[in-house]
């Protein structure tokens, strides 16, 4: 049993002493702030600024990829041609609300609380819709991952143009930019887990510690947040800046803030959290064996390898980051992360840690 | 009640102590004397639920150390000084002692008031948030102190205490060690400070690797030496030590100035005797006494029989 409340006094305890190293504060704000926001607007900018604005950057459409499915056959054209009753003029940048439409050409409208029956949707946002028989054409926007459109009917289909080069390149972008806000916190703890245990050890602070009636699972807990907490908050500081200066860069070329979607706040909510707290756990396992500060900073840094491979199969194309995706791997740290905690309480041995010195 | 039958313990190929068997008895100050490297601070880690024994056995009233379970009791017990402060450096005297305080579970009220009285007592209120990294090694271990009192325990160890004290400080702090036996606290101290063990321990053992001696400090020199006396004549003929010398009472003897020093086996039934024959000689004595033996010649001389 866990009392909760002596590892909150073991947080805290770490976090007041945390709050006095100016430096290593500075470091652990620092670094993700300049990986993932400075870096990436460095990238950003000379593109948004140097990429014509022919039309807006279908960045949505091809980040959600995964949901689309590849039949891209041509019945359509016929179709639309055919029915093709409303003036695009009409149709373009219109917001429809409460309607039912058949037999329509949508053209970079928003759609909301409407009934779409047999029409085509070109570059369009859809809110709360129902579609039947409809043909989707690039649409744009929170609808095709299908959390706003209440019912589909089985014969709708998704077309997608073929994709012109930034369109290629931006998802590529977004995916190592959300990778670098997952890579962080896996890497901010080997600088402060560590020295969470050896530290004490090397100040002589833990032969008092070791003596109070907290269990070993308390204190493991207590260090464990004390890492984790400052890791996260760093990282979650530079996200939120990261997604207010991207969404400031991208907003003329995409028309809306496009950041954060749904795979990004998963991301951050599970997969973030699962990777930094394993790194933290490996870091106090590692220190709880090691007296050198360090030898403990050097062996943590193998922890963050699951989260490198994850790295390396988004860059290299074999896996894609979607909401399935994230909790498939956020399951997979978190099953980690619990045996992880449960063998480091094993093997965590007061006598060892007080009297191991080499 | 502290008991320690045969307790052992091994570092790999070295043997820290061995064979220790004490009673600590509840309301008593228990002094463990030894050189450096006796295996004092090993014992005491032993008795604080730190390290396990590789055999024997010890109990703290009815909780026996090395079970786990009883261990969490037993670390409420205590109140433990380690022999490096090991203070938060970057966090001030309160802090230390808060966080301390909160660990064993004392109430936020409590707390407060025992804290401030003690840093009061200290001369450290005024600079409570100050890390104590700042602080003077003196003041460190006055805190270090306060930190094993903070939760009141009724077993207080404490590893060389006044090691780093100065004499004013020292003073105050065995003056405070004895206050808290008045209070009923049973206390063990690891000391190489032979006149603060005589001057406020009820019992020492006297340790190296193993146990050399127990006792009461005052006793421990009994049956260890013939005993001296000192005779001061106001003046001492040549011939005298030739003399005495043949005088069967006497063991060995030699002058030292205007002092005469004596071995005497037996000085109760022998005193007498020799003053008598002393002043026969027609020798004028000024002053007789009996040279004590301080805890430190029984500390030198057990010490050193024990590493022969
Ligand atoms: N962690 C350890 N690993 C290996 N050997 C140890 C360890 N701790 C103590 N020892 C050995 O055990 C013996 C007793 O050490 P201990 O620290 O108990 O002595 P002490 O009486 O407290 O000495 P001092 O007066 O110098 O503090 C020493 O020989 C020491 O080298
Ligand atoms: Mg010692």
């Amino acid at each position: 049993m866990i009392r909760w409340k002596n590892a909150w006094i073991v947080m805290r305890k770490d976090l007041a002493e945390f709050k006095k190293q100016k430096f290593v504060i500075g470091s652990i704000v620092a670094m993700p702030i300049f990986l993932g926001v400075v870096l990436p607007l460095v990238m950003f900018v000379p593109m948004v600024t140097m990429v014509p604005l022919d039309r807006p950057w279908d960045i949505n459409g091809l980040l959600e990829i995964g949901n689309l499915p590849d039949d891209a056959t041509i019945p359509w054209t016929n179709k639309t041609i055919q029915n093709g009753s409303f003036d695009s003029t009409i149709l373009n940048h219109t917001k429809i609300q409460n309607t039912s439409l058949t037999h329509c050409i949508i053209d970079s409208c928003i759609l909301e609380n409407t009934t779409i029956q047999d029409s085509t949707i070109q570059k369009s946002v859809l809110h709360d819709s129902i579609l039947i028989n409809v043909t989707v054409i690039r649409a744009e926007g929170a609808s095709l991952d299908g959390r706003n459109i209440l019912a589909i009917s089985s014969d709708l289909r998704f077309i997608k143009t073929k994709p012109s080069e930034i369109d290629q390149v931006l998802p590529m972008m977004f995916n190592m930019i959300l990778m670098i806000f997952i890579i962080v916190p896996a890497t901010l703890p080997t600088i402060i887990a560590t020295y969470s245990i050896v530290g004490e050890k090397n100040n002589r602070s833990l032969e008092p510690l070791l003596a109070t009636p907290t269990t070993d699972g308390e204190l493991l807990t207590g260090k464990i947040f004390s890492s984790f907490v400052p890791s996260m908050g760093a990282t979650y500081l530079a996200f939120t800046l990261g997604v207010v200066l991207l969404d400031i860069v991208l907003i003329p070329k995409v028309g809306y803030p496009i950041l954060p979607n749904l795979t990004w706040i998963l991301s951050m909510l599970l997969l973030a959290p699962t990777a930094c707290l394993m790194s933290v756990l490996a870091c106090v396992l590692v220190s709880s064996k090691v007296s050198d500060v360090r030898a403990a900073q050097q062996l943590g840094g193998f922890v963050i390898m699951p989260v490198v491979l994850l790295m390396l199969g988004v860059l290299a194309g074999f896996i894609f980051l979607s909401p399935v995706m994230i909790f498939i791997f956020a399951g997979l740290y978190g099953a980690l992360d619990v045996g992880l905690f449960l063998f480091a309480k094993a093997i965590f041995n007061r006598e060892a840690i007080l009297t191991k010195w080499s | 009640m502290i008991t320690c039958e045969r307790l052992t313990k091994t570092f790999q190929s070295v043997t820290a102590i061995q064979d220790l068997s004490i009673t600590i008895p509840d309301g008593c100050i228990f002094g463990l004397l030894g050189p450096n490297g006796a295996g004092k601070t090993t014992t005491m880690r032993m008795l604080s639920c730190l390290i396990q024994p590789t055999s024997g056995k010890a109990h703290i009233d009815s909780y026996e150390i090395g079970n786990k379970e009883d261990a969490q009791h037993i670390r409420k017990m205590i109140g433990l000084l380690p022999e490096v402060p090991g203070l938060y450096e970057t966090l001030g005297a309160y802090k230390n002692l808060d966080f301390y305080a909160q660990l064993y579970g004392v109430p936020k009220k409590q707390r407060e008031e025992s804290i401030q009285t003690t840093l009061t007592n200290l001369d450290l209120w005024d600079r409570r948030d100050e890390p104590v990294g700042g602080f003077s090694k003196g003041m460190k271990q006055k805190i270090a102190i306060a930190r094993a009192l903070i939760h009141d325990p009724k077993y207080i160890f404490l590893d060389e205490p006044t090691a780093s004290l100065d004499p004013m400080a020292a003073k105050v702090v065995r003056e405070y060690i004895l206050e808290l036996k008045k209070k009923g606290n049973t206390i063990l101290i690891n000391t190489h400070n032979l006149s603060e063990a005589e001057r406020i321990c009820d019992s020492v053992a006297l340790v190296k690797n193993r146990i050399v001696k127990v006792g009461n400090p005052k006793d421990l020199a009994k049956g260890l030496f013939t005993r001296t006396i000192n005779i001061t004549i106001k003046k001492i003929p040549s011939t005298l030590l030739k003399d005495i010398e043949s005088f069967s009472l006497v063991s060995q003897a030699h002058v030292q100035g205007n002092q005469l020093i004596l071995n005497v086996k037996n000085p109760e039934e022998d005193n007498p005797q020799i003053i008598t024959w002393l002043l026969k000689q027609g020798l004028q004595i000024q002053f007789i006494s009996e040279e004590e033996h301080s805890l430190e010649d029984v500390y030198l001389k057990l010490i050193e029989e024990a590493g022969q």
